[in-house]
């Protein structure tokens, strides 16, 4: 909410041989304190941050677990899973030392949703939904709709990826980090800057909330499409992203009217920004300048897999606050961004309909919708 | 939210033989595919031989796609034209219709390949091209584009799972009416990453033969393969004149939780996904007509199901065919093919042998011949891995 950059040089790995240096990394991060079960030593970085994020939820959320945990599972999302363990292979091949193949055995990624339930003993459905970075939001539906079906008491919902030399290499690449900074829907942006992070939800359904119990928000439905369109670039005309909003309002029950919020995909490269709007522009037509829509990977770049979770987190806050997060390093309008992106300082707007929107490889769109608690 | 869910046609590629033809044929010849690796160094595994999917999808676009999401394409094809969508199918691609693969290591050969190339010969060294096969999404993706499926498009890992937690997700997505149409399963490709995980587990036997539940069983052998069904709400189905032949009845999933961290698993979360499965059919213990069990030759995985077995089945358990047998721990296909071999006993009334059986130290009813079995629903599993246990139940449509 203070319009803070979490951005720098990048510390995980040497970027000596890179056109760009800049990462979203977490400092300082010490697992051991959220870890009582497991030993954080054994376990890949991203599992860490799930497995802290998991505690610090519960704790906030002050759920007894011994109530629930026969029927609280754990639903995650990441890009990358555990890349530290492909990467650590890689250097044994290259030292010509023989190359330590265990690493695989902790390299799938349902060992991140698996670890947390292990480490807060959680006995129900343990799920990873890989997609990508959408896969938070794929990860808080999927939860969303366990809840709702009665078949789940309490999930843990969200996303982890670990800062990782693997896509750094590849949006490198394809020229997509920014140089600089982060500057989404600037007209003269330059592209996105990778990041890490964790963040989980506590999902219950409302009759379960014990009374006093603090609400964040209430989650309205989601919609998830796919642009069948390519890999890594969107659909031209914004078709998936289109869909997936009018999907989560009509889950929801709410009109495009109600929306009074969005947080952006909003990476910071050219082309998705100005796609992003344009679906915009299909669903709310002249209004869509007039919606207040932030990207906080202004502030703390792209986390991947967990950004959108980290986001529908962002929105939580927002919808329990009144205050919607900026973005920062927004300077000059772009004509093919027609928005109000709250430059640079939070606003009082007191939202009480918001979407959520993330977008992946692989054409895989997600949005979400929360609405304010009202009690 | 109790909407019936159909299956309306498959795709399967297997070691055993690709195509729902070849694969129930060789359900029922009961014979192992263990044979020296062509690919990985003459290693023991359960590959799919001589695949090339030129056949099914052209010569265009194949380059670009890893071994993974070539498997995935090809069955995604068969079992779209099985359910009658490639002959119908719309130029701007059907919003309806959805895919949701179950994998347990995607495409990690490409990810260890692009890695590689960017720690040795420095970031420009890497084809920017092959950036995309680096996420895990990668194969899901990727088929999507090819056929235009613009419904729910989801990856799924459950670990050895993988695959039948994809059918019960894809189960959710119809009953909440997010696609109207789905494919579901799972996929996994042979590579030597895959293969190195697979040899640290200790879970690799030197034998040449995988004996699950046998006294004499010394581990499993890697598989590889892909399998996918069309599911439909039973309405959706019917109203394009489609004929469902199978029914998703029941859905089970839990977690081990503290217990996984443990050495000695009681087999307490198995029990318990089997158990809700059932009762999610609305269906007793004894009204199973067949287990597909998740045994794959292993010491402690299969003690600890066979205990689970028999403590649901009240020490009688109907009987079993340990389909692992066939084409090896199959990770993230596993559940789907063992679903779709299930689909097949069920319409022949018929339980596929367990290849190379010779005796069990457990009450199970396995056997190296086909064993008769009534019309009653199956029991499949997909069980311990890093604590996930996932059960499905499955009966024949009754049209």
């Amino acid at each position: 909410m203070q319009g803070q950059s979490g951005i720098g040089p990048v510390t995980a790995f040497d970027t000596a041989a890179f056109p760009v240096h800049l990462g979203g990394e977490v400092k300082d991060f010490d697992p051991v304190p959220f870890h009582r079960r497991l030993k954080p030593a054994g376990l890949g970085r991203a599992s860490q941050f799930a497995i802290a994020a998991a505690q610090m939820a519960v704790e906030d959320s002050g759920i007894d677990l011994d109530e629930v945990r026969h029927r609280a599972g754990v639903s995650m999302g990441t890009t990358s899973g555990e890349p530290h363990m492909v990467e650590r292979y890689n250097d044994c091949r290259k030292a010509n030392m023989s190359a330590a193949g265990e690493v695989f055995s902790g390299y799938p990624c349902h060992v991140i949703p698996s670890r947390v339930a292990t480490e807060l003993d959680l006995r129900g459905v343990t799920v990873m939904i890989p997609t990508a970075c959408a896969a938070g939001n794929y990860a808080i539906g999927y939860a969303f709709d366990l809840v709702r079906a009665g078949r789940a008491d309490m999930m843990l919902a969200g996303g982890s990826d670990a800062f990782s030399r693997i896509p750094y290499t590849g949006f490198s690449q394809l020229g997509a980090i920014a140089p600089e900074r982060c500057q989404p829907f600037d007209r003269n942006r330059k592209g996105m800057v990778p990041g890490e992070g964790a963040a989980m939800l506590v999902l219950q359904p409302l009759d379960q909330v014990r009374p006093g119990r603090r609400i964040y928000a209430e989650i309205l439905g989601y919609g998830i499409s796919c642009d069948a369109h390519h890999m890594t670039a969107a659909h031209p005309t914004g078709d998936g992203a289109t869909r997936a909003m009018a999907m989560a309002m009509h889950d929801g029950g709410v009109s495009a009217s109600e929306i009074d919020y969005i947080s952006a995909h909003g990476t910071g490269t050219k082309a998705n920004d100005r796609i992003e709007c344009l679906a915009l522009q299909h669903l709310f037509g002249d209004r869509a300048p007039k919606i207040p829509m932030s990207s906080i990977k202004s502030m703390l770049g792209h986390t991947m897999g967990a950004a959108s979770a980290i986001e529908s987190a962002a929105c939580a806050l927002a919808l329990q606050t009144g205050w919607v997060p900026p973005t920062i390093n927004y300077e000059e309008p772009d004509p093919e961004c027609r928005l109000d992106c709250v430059p640079g300082q939070a606003r009082k707007t007191d939202p009480k309909v918001v979407l959520n929107n993330a977008y992946a490889f692989g054409g895989n769109n997600a949005s979400v919708c929360l609405r304010r608690y009202e009690g | 939210m109790n909407d019936r869910v159909v299956v309306t046609g498959a795709g399967v590629i297997t070691s055993l033989g690709s195509g729902m033809e070849l694969f129930s044929d060789g359900l029922y010849l009961g014979k192992s595919c263990a044979a020296p690796s062509t690919r990985l160094n003459g290693s023991l595994a359960c590959e799919v031989p001589d695949f090339t999917p030129v056949p099914w999808l052209g010569a265009k676009g194949i380059r670009v796609l890893d071994r993974a999401a070539r498997l995935l394409a090809v069955a995604s094809h068969m079992a779209l034209e099985s359910a009658g969508f490639l002959r119908d199918a719309a130029p701007e691609g059907d919003p309806g219709v959805g895919l949701v693969c179950g994998t347990m290591f995607g495409g990690v050969h490409s990810i260890a390949s692009f890695d590689h190339a960017g720690i040795t010969d420095g970031p420009n060294g890497v084809n920017p091209a092959d950036f995309p096969n680096t996420v895990i999404n990668s194969p899901t993706g990727h088929a999507g584009i090819r056929f235009k499926l613009r419904g729910v498009n989801s990856t799924i890992s459950a670990g050895l799972a993988s695959g039948l937690q994809a059918i019960g997700y894809a189960v959710d997505v119809l009953r909440f009416r997010r696609s109207r149409s789905v494919l579901a399963g799972g996929v996994e490709e042979l590579c030597e990453e895959a293969m190195s995980g697979f040899e640290s587990t200790g879970l690799m036997t030197a034998d040449e033969s995988i004996r699950p539940f046998g006294p004499d069983r010394s581990g499993t052998l890697p598989g590889e393969g892909a399998a996918l069904w069309m599911l439909e709400l039973e309405e959706t189905a019917r109203a394009r004149n489609a004929t469902p032949l199978l029914e998703i009845l029941g859905f089970g999933a839990v977690h081990d939780g503290a217990a996984a961290a443990a050495v000695h698993s009681k087999g307490r979360g198995a029990a318990d996904a089997m158990s809700a499965a059932i009762s999610a059919a609305g269906l007793r213990p004894s009204d199973i007509s067949s287990v597909f069990a998740s045994a794959n030759g292993s010491r402690l995985g299969d003690d600890i199901e066979a205990r689970a077995l028999g403590a649901v089945f009240a020490g009688n358990p109907p009987p079993v065919c340990a389909p692992k047998a066939f084409w090896g721990e199959a990770m993230g296909a596993s559940g789907a093919l063992a679903a779709l071999a299930a689909g097949v006993a069920l319409q022949r009334g018929l339980l596929p042998p367990t290849p190379c059986y010779r005796r069990s130290e457990y009450a199970l009813k396995l056997s190296a011949a086909a064993q008769e079995i009534s019309s009653g629903p199956a029991l499949i599993n997909a069980l311990g891995c890093d604590g996930i246990n996932v059960c499905l139940v499955i009966g024949l449509c009754r049209n």
